[in-house]
């Protein structure tokens, strides 16, 4: 594990939920339906996570200075409603849980002037050792943050929607 | 209308990592992948006479309701990629089913994608019964595939094994 991180990290944001993160959905993103496409949803979702990250300390300087990275092993979305091009999006995050090397998040995008729930993103991160590119535990000030932000989130209620298994009711 | 191909799964979608797809880690983005993968999902909807011709001529469109996905292992730039597809579930409006990619070269597994789509009424953009054309060949694939095991990839629900 590193003990410590060689660049001095943000000032932590402990909000609960975390509610930082804005972006706009770029023309690139739109597909011949005249919305964003799934993918970029995914895409607009990980710069949520790498947001999350930077706030943990792991921001770009983590893996440029070849100390480590950060995988994404699962995710899990759900398309609520259409984005089109020019979008604004506003996002939160949820830290559900987190152990020795991994977070599990949930982030929601809203459209940031009409105000509706746009998609969610369940999602697990791991910490990644750059050397070896395998699963590492989280440097130590990291692991800090992440109880001091876990105290503050931990009394969150549940998402409804974290933690669905995709079926059809048979009742479309 | 193309021959239906009723391989069980569909073994049709080939592709290979293009430089843009590629992020800071030196891999394809978790982003891309769902690129990748919704390509697939568009190779699977041609065979159903619902493909690119189906929303250009405005008859109708095709919507995902929902997605999970696996990233079991980094593919890089210029990998090739194989991608299978089988149905696990349909209904009037919708069909359920997964992805999953695979190096072509090497074989092993990189990703799986678990979907739900449903068609959408070109003209409302609300959700509406497959036109008779292609639910009679979403039928014909889905007994195709009912011989199949359902992959330990669908169903999940995502979580760490314990929480603090």
């Amino acid at each position: 594990m590193l003990e410590s991180l060689p660049y001095e990290l943000p000032e932590l944001v402990t909000r609960a939920p975390l509610d930082t993160h804005r972006s706009t959905v770029l023309p690139e993103w739109v597909d011949w339906n005249g919305h964003m496409n799934v993918a970029f949803y995914v895409t607009a979702f990980d710069q949520a996570s790498g947001a999350f990250m930077r706030n943990m300390g792991l921001g770009r300087r983590y893996v440029d200075g070849k100390l480590g990275m950060t995988f994404v092993l699962e995710t899990h979305v759900t398309y609520d409603r259409e984005m089109k091009g020019g979008a604004p999006m506003r996002f939160t995050t949820q830290l559900l849980g987190c152990d020795a090397k991994k977070v599990h998040l949930f982030h929601e995008m809203y459209h940031a002037e009409l105000g509706y729930l746009a998609s969610t993103n369940e999602t697990i991160v791991m910490n990644i050792d750059y050397a070896t590119r395998r699963s590492a535990p989280w440097p130590l000030p990291v692991g800090e943050r992440l109880e001091t932000l876990w105290a503050t989130h931990r009394p969150l209620p549940k998402p409804a929607k974290a933690g669905r298994v995709m079926g059809l009711s048979k009742k479309a | 209308m193309i021959e239906l191909d009723t391989g069980a799964p569909l073994d049709l979608h080939r592709a290979s990592v293009k430089p843009e797809w590629i992020d800071w880690n030196g891999h394809m983005n978790v982003g891309y992948y769902v690129v990748a993968f919704d390509q697939a999902t568009d190779t699977m909807c041609k065979q159903f006479g619902c493909g690119f011709e189906y929303t250009r001529d405005k008859i109708g469109m095709t919507f995902v309701l929902e997605a999970h996905v696996t990233y079991d292992r980094e593919v890089k730039e210029g990998d090739a990629l194989r991608i299978t597809t089988q149905i696990l579930d349909h209904d009037a409006k919708r069909i359920h089913y997964i992805h999953a990619m695979y190096h072509a070269d090497e074989g092993y597994l990189a990703a799986t994608n678990e979907l739900m789509l449903m068609n959408i009424d070109y003209a409302s953009r609300r959700s509406a019964p497959w036109p008779d054309f292609a639910m009679e060949r979403i039928e014909k694939m889905a007994a195709a595939h009912a011989t199949l095991a359902v992959p330990k990839q669908a169903g999940r629900l995502i979580g760490l094994p314990k929480k603090k």
